[in-house]
Parts: C-alpha cells; structure tokens; sequence
C-alpha cells in the first residue's frame, strides 16, 4: 500500500469518525431535549 | 561515541541510567494515581481520592518535562478515566444488585435517587432482586456489569501499561459503551414518568451528573487514530 492510499483510507476514517460523533451526540442531545420537553409538559 | 553507549561504570550506560529514571518516576506516579482513582472509584470516598490523583498526574508532568520517558499524557488521561468510570459502575450497581439491604446502599443510593433519578428512590428494595425498582434497570445490571464494566477495567489496565491487547480491547468496550448508553437514555426517556417523578432535579440534574459517565466516548477518535507502533506487544 503506497502513502496515498494510507492518506486517503486515514482521511476516510477521520470523516466516518466525526460524523458518528456527529450522529451519537446528536442522539444524546434529542434524548435531553424530550425529555426537558416532557418535563415542561408534567408535573414532576 | 553515542550518548548511550557512554559508560558510566559498572556497565551501566546513559540509556541505563535514563530508562531506570523514567521506570522510577512513572511507578511513583502510577502510585499516587492508582490510590487516587481506588477512592474515586468508590464515589463515596471520591474526595479523598481526587488530591491523591492529581498529585500523580503533576509528578508524571513534571517527569515528562525534565525529558524522562514517561507514558503520554493523555494515554494516563483516557486511561485512569475509564477505569474510575468502570469501577463507579461496577459498584454502585453490584451495591444495588446484591448488597440492596446494606445501610451504605439504601443511604446513598436512595440519596442519590431522591435527587435524580425515582428509578432509585421510589419503591426501593420491593422487587425480588436487586434494590432500584426502574423498569429494565434489572438487565441493564445483568447485562453490562460483568461484560462491558469489568472489560473495560480489565482494559483499561493494559491500555496504562502500553499493551497493544489494552489498546484494542478499549476500542472494543468504548463500542460497547455506545451501545449500552443509546440503550440505557433511551430507557431512561421511554420510562421519564417513573424516572422523574418526584424527584428533587428532574432531567438537567440527571444529565449533569451522568455526563461524565458518558463523556468516555470522546475517547473513540483518538483510539482509532493514534499510532498503534507506541503499544507493544
């Protein structure tokens, strides 16, 4: 394997691993955000 | 003649003599932190534990800056990180699964579940196992104490001592780890009128608090990407 491909397959991973971060905080963040929504709505 | 092989006497070289200061001075850090983090790791005694920890982190820096070759920085971070999060985990839910009945577990759990979390308050000691009454807390401690917490102390451990089977075995339990949160915020969401009824700050507070447990995953970038030639075999 040649240094490009190595640049370009750890390009790749870089990406993929930033956008998973992107989608997991994000889910957390729309959890948090139901749920604070949930509590204005109740009473708890 | 190199700077390594200059002789010292009685065999010994100035490599020797650096690699036996390195080795020394990251015990005697790795002796502090590991004090530091057995009391953090049981939450109740945590504030015993933090000055002991920090004070093993200053000697590692201090170590790294008179130019020994100590173990980097944040490999001791991420390290001593997920351990103290493994063990929090491991006995507060032990506590909960097999010692509900002890003064220690009804006082601060119950405590604990007064302030953020029902699932630990209300009902607690009613079920046939196990103390919190949560619906599906019961199998989240079946499930993840002894397959993701105890791994990931297991390697943790060897992710400190520059193991190459610690670093996989981290990048594997971190995975683990995202799928035990979608799962358990998900519950905790699914189950908010339980969870939050009643309690003194519902959502925020139980966020506050659980951020750190989750925080972890910020780990998965640098385990994928970092140069896996500083783990040896």
């Amino acid at each position: 394997m040649n240094n490009q491909t190595i640049s370009e397959h750890d390009r790749r991973r870089k990406r993929a691993l930033i956008a998973f971060q992107i989608v997991f905080y994000g889910y957390l963040l729309t959890m948090f955000l139901t749920q604070m929504y949930m509590y204005s709505q109740r009473d708890w | 003649m190199s700077a390594a092989s200059m002789r010292l006497g009685g065999g010994h070289t100035a490599l020797d003599d650096h690699d036996d200061k390195s080795r020394q001075a990251q015990r005697r850090a790795d002796t502090w932190m590991i004090s530091g983090a057995l009391f953090l790791g049981t939450a109740i005694l945590g504030f015993i534990g933090l000055p002991l920890y920090l004070r093993g982190l200053s000697i590692q820096s201090q170590a790294e800056r008179q130019g020994l070759s100590v173990r980097p920085v944040i490999v001791t971070l991420i390290g001593y990180l997920v351990i103290i999060d493994a063990a929090l985990n491991s006995f507060g839910w032990a506590l909960d699964m097999i010692a509900h009945h002890t003064l220690v577990a009804r006082v601060f759990l119950t405590t604990w579940g007064a302030m953020f979390d029902g699932g630990y308050f209300w009902h607690y000691n009613e079920l046939w196992i196990g103390g919190a009454t949560a619906p599906g807390e019961k199998s989240w401690e079946i499930a993840l104490l002894p397959v993701v917490f105890c791994m990931r102390l297991a390697a943790a451990i060897g992710f400190l001592q520059m193991k190459r089977w610690g670093q996989q075995w981290l990048v594997v339990t971190c995975w683990f780890g995202v799928v035990a949160w979608t799962g358990y915020v998900a519950n905790m969401t699914i189950f908010a009128d339980v969870r939050y009824a009643h309690v003194a700050f519902p959502v925020w507070g139980w966020w506050l608090y659980d951020i750190f447990y989750i925080t972890p995953f910020l780990a998965i970038p640098y385990l994928h990407s970092v140069n896996r030639e500083i783990f040896s075999e």
